[in-house]
């Protein structure tokens, strides 16, 4: 069962529900790129379509994302 | 009214930047009217956008720069905007003042590229744009505070509905008359960076200044952030080979005081942001989905999102050619009356024969396609504009990402639906140079506004009109959507070829914003229909124009046209007598002598039988002995297998300047070798009545199939190998896709015509 306290990747969040970034790892010119999109730490994120690319919400913002093996987002699912 | 403007005054110019989907476009147009002038900037393929501010009492310039998240130079977009900012490019003056518009509903994010833009140390101003979605969305923004807080002035627009464009000019003029001080360097988020960093840019800065290199501390502060970025490579290529040493050297250091390169960058700026906008922005929390949200639950599904984009793709194509019968009818009778025109005025010899057979049956063939390709545009920039086409480069990636691509090749290969060169130069937003290649090596293969053509003539003449489902689906329409997508869909393989053996690499990833549906704007799409209408009638009137003329001479050459001048001449004399006789005979009905002009009329009708068919046997020799003849006929043997006779070859050699040429050679070499009567036929028609010397038609399904198939997989456009040419830097890449779509296409075509012909 997904706790509040377990990071997961983001592709994991199930579709509708929110969760928290506490992690991004990987290149780092990449994590950059993701971090001037406004993918970083601390945001709330939406799932809005699960997959390989998922889309996701970021501060009223639809961004799509496959990232492979370049760098990794983790989030904590907030509860409810 | 508007004021006057004195051009005796020196022209001032001012720089307009912002990230993607901000409403720049629409800001700059209301700006400047439709007066933008666009071009490139030298030594590079960026698009430079400049225009004339209208209502301004100044000569002011707008340059309006790439849409961007950031100045990190890390694709050759961000390297000029860097550049045209510091006043680096050639015939182009640095801006006095940069505009940097932000989405106001998204102030956060899109306040980081402002945050870089306050380091370059220019007076800005900063434009909220979409100010009037920001109640409905929720948000509190403080407009005054974060003017305080920055020193700059700060507009609220909604460019879309014209409002705060007046203050924002206004706030120029006042910037541009020294009322506006550049920014305070203690205020910008420079002064948060770590005291390591700044002490190894300005080590680094000494070190550059001593090998003749004195650069501003943003650009240097770029060099040790960015690795392997586009300032680096410049430097390297000025030879300044040790730079990459350094800046290692200095990474290094940073690395173990502490300091992570480049993730420290984006800490400080969000902190910078979060400090500036504390108490300025509040946002309320909403869970809840917005419409947009709800519609892309099913357009970005897995299978419902595939599946409408094809069913909106069927409907494009379907209503082409639905809609367009009726204005291509009329455009072909217009025609039809120029050339009549040109008949009772011009007598018969070269120059009726160049006007009639040339210029007319030529350009005109290639007018007629206006209206489809006005139809196409429209749909593709409806959809543009209203978000979708990000949806589906969204749906796109999974197909895409089979190949080894990513869905961000998806957007340069559907504008390479309109034209192969837009679409080359758009790859240019492909950070990854693999992936650019190879995107650039298949967009050709798309089906291009000018292969449309091609497709109508071919699948209107020899497709038949068979409708179902009431009427509303065409055969036609199907066939022409099959044709539309056969080069995308041979791009598949070859994509994954290409990746394999030419470019291996690592998988592509897919980073992109998708914006909120909106009703798309009628001004942005009637400019987007109108650029391609012109751009498509300029190449009729220049390029084609030329070969028309050339092909038409070829034609008509070095044969001599005395005896088949004077067989015209004497067929329209009798034709005039017959028509005079007729007119006496209604006249003379019931009276004595009815019966002896009756046999008059008889005996003139078999004299102006044989007139015609000794002007149709000569206008057949004159064409067989032509230099066009000649040349056709050497090469028959190579475009036989094809289901080709001479005349298709020849048109088809002729249009690999520009492949819509062959619309035009088709019509020439018809109308020079076609019968009298037939003449005023449309090409269409006189296409059907093509036949072989033993009677058979030579246009058949499997023929017009096989034509179809050549022009949707060659490389007929000499704009776009040129294109390849500049963007790659090197001959090798235009060649390779000239040699490799050729073979294609012979290899479909002839596989093509060899199956439809066993079938059919």
């Amino acid at each position: 069962m997904i706790t509040d306290s377990v990071p997961l990747p983001i592709e994991f969040l199930p579709c509708e529900s929110q969760g928290t970034i506490v992690e991004m790892c990987g290149r780092p010119c990449q994590v950059q790129r993701l971090e001037e999109l406004g993918i970083r730490q601390g945001c709330k994120v939406r799932m809005i379509c699960r997959g390989e690319p998922c889309l996701i919400c970021i501060e009223g913002r639809r961004i799509s994302l496959r990232l492979g093996e370049s760098a990794e987002i983790f989030v904590v699912p907030s509860a409810g | 009214m508007a004021p006057s403007i004195d051009a005796s005054k020196a022209t001032r110019t001012v720089a307009l930047i912002g990230n993607p989907n901000t409403g720049k476009s629409s800001l700059f147009n209301a700006l400047c009217g439709m007066n933008a002038r666009v071009g490139n900037y030298p030594g590079v393929t960026v698009e430079q956008k400049v225009g004339r501010l209208v209502g301004s009492s100044m000569n002011v310039d707008v340059v309006d720069l790439p849409g961007t998240y950031s100045l990190a130079a890390r694709s050759a977009d961000e390297a000029v905007t860097v550049n045209v900012l510091s006043g680096e490019l050639a015939n182009q003056a640095a801006p006095e003042v940069a505009i940097v518009i932000l989405d106001a509903t998204n102030v956060e994010r899109n306040l980081y590229l402002f945050s870089q833009m306050y380091e370059l140390g220019l007076p800005l101003i900063l434009v909220l744009n979409m100010w009037d979605r920001v109640e409905s969305e929720g948000l509190h923004v403080d407009a005054d505070l974060i003017a305080k807080r920055l020193g700059v002035p700060v507009i609220c627009t909604s460019a879309n509905r014209r409002r705060g464009v007046n203050e924002l000019r206004v706030a120029i003029e006042s910037a541009l008359n020294g009322k506006q001080l550049p920014v305070e360097a203690s205020r910008s988020s420079r002064a948060l960076y770590p005291e390591a960093f700044l002490e190894e840019s300005k080590r680094l800065a000494a070190w550059l200044e001593t090998q003749g290199h004195r650069l501003p501390s943003y650009r240097v502060d770029r060099l040790i952030i960015d690795s392997d970025g586009h300032f680096q490579k410049m430097l390297c290529q000025s030879g300044v080979s040790e730079i990459s040493k350094h800046i290692e050297e200095s990474r290094e250091r940073l690395a173990a005081s502490g300091c992570r390169v480049p993730m420290f960058e984006t800490k400080v700026r969000y902190g910078w942001i979060r400090q500036l906008i504390d108490g300025a922005v509040t946002r309320k929390e909403s869970r809840s989905a917005s419409p947009s949200d709800r519609i892309d639950r099913w357009l970005t599904h897995r299978w419902v999102g595939m599946l409408v984009f094809v069913l909106i793709m069927f409907l494009v194509f379907q209503s082409i050619t639905l809609v367009a019968e009726w204005p291509m009818k009329r455009i072909e009778e217009l025609q039809g009356i120029a050339s009549s025109a040109v008949e009772a005025v011009v007598p018969s010899g070269a120059l009726r024969s160049l006007l009639v057979d040339g210029v007319i049956s030529g350009v005109g063939a290639v007018v007629v396609f206006i209206p489809q390709i006005a139809i196409l545009f429209f749909f593709i920039a409806v959809l543009e504009d209203c978000g979708y086409m990000a949806r589906a480069a969204f749906v796109m990636d999974k197909l895409m990402s089979s190949v080894g691509l990513s869905g961000k090749s998806f957007l340069p290969l559907m504008s390479s639906f309109a034209c192969a060169v837009p679409g080359i130069m758009a790859t240019r937003t492909i950070e990854n140079r693999k992936d650019r290649m190879v995107t650039l090596l298949i967009a050709p293969l798309m089906s291009c506004s000018a292969r449309m053509p091609v497709y109508i003539l071919m699948v209107s003449a020899f497709v038949p009109a068979t409708r179902y489902l009431g009427g509303w689906v065409t055969l036609q329409g199907m066939v022409l959507m099959m044709m539309q997508s056969l080069g995308a869909i041979v791009a598949i393989p070859v994509a994954w070829l290409l990746k394999k053996f030419f470019f291996p690499g690592e998988q592509a990833t897919f980073l992109m914003e998708l914006h909120s549906y909106k009703w798309p704007s009628m001004w942005v799409v009637y400019q987007r229909v109108w650029e391609r209408v012109i751009s498509f009638v300029g190449r009729a009137g220049t390029l084609i124009f030329c070969t028309t003329i050339l092909v038409w001479a070829a034609g008509y050459f070095p044969a001599d046209h005395s005896k088949l001048d004077t067989a015209v001449g004497n067929l329209e004399k009798l034709q005039s007598q017959q028509s005079e006789l007729v007119a006496k005979s209604e006249q003379a009905k019931g009276a004595e002598d009815e019966s002896a002009v009756q046999a008059k009329v008889q005996e003139l009708q078999v004299e102006v039988d044989q007139a015609l068919a000794s002007v149709n046997a000569l206008r057949s020799d004159m064409i067989e002995s032509s230099f066009l003849g000649m040349f056709g006929h050497r090469i028959e043997p190579l475009v036989r297998p094809l289901g080709w006779d001479w005349k298709i070859g020849v048109a088809t050699i002729a249009s690999f300047p520009a492949r819509e040429v062959i619309i035009a050679t088709l019509g020439t070499i018809y109308s020079l070798g076609s019968d009298e009567n037939e003449e005023s036929l449309s090409l269409q028609s006189q296409m059907q009545q093509a036949k072989w010397p033993d009677g058979r038609p030579v246009f058949t399904l499997a023929t017009s199939l096989s034509i179809m198939v050549f022009f949707a997989l060659c490389a007929q456009c000499s704009a776009t190998l040129m294109t390849i040419r500049r963007e790659t830097n090197s001959w090798r890449w235009p060649l390779f896709s000239f040699a490799y779509m050729t073979t294609l296409a012979y290899v479909g075509a002839w596989l093509t015509y060899q199956v439809f012909a066993l079938w059919g």
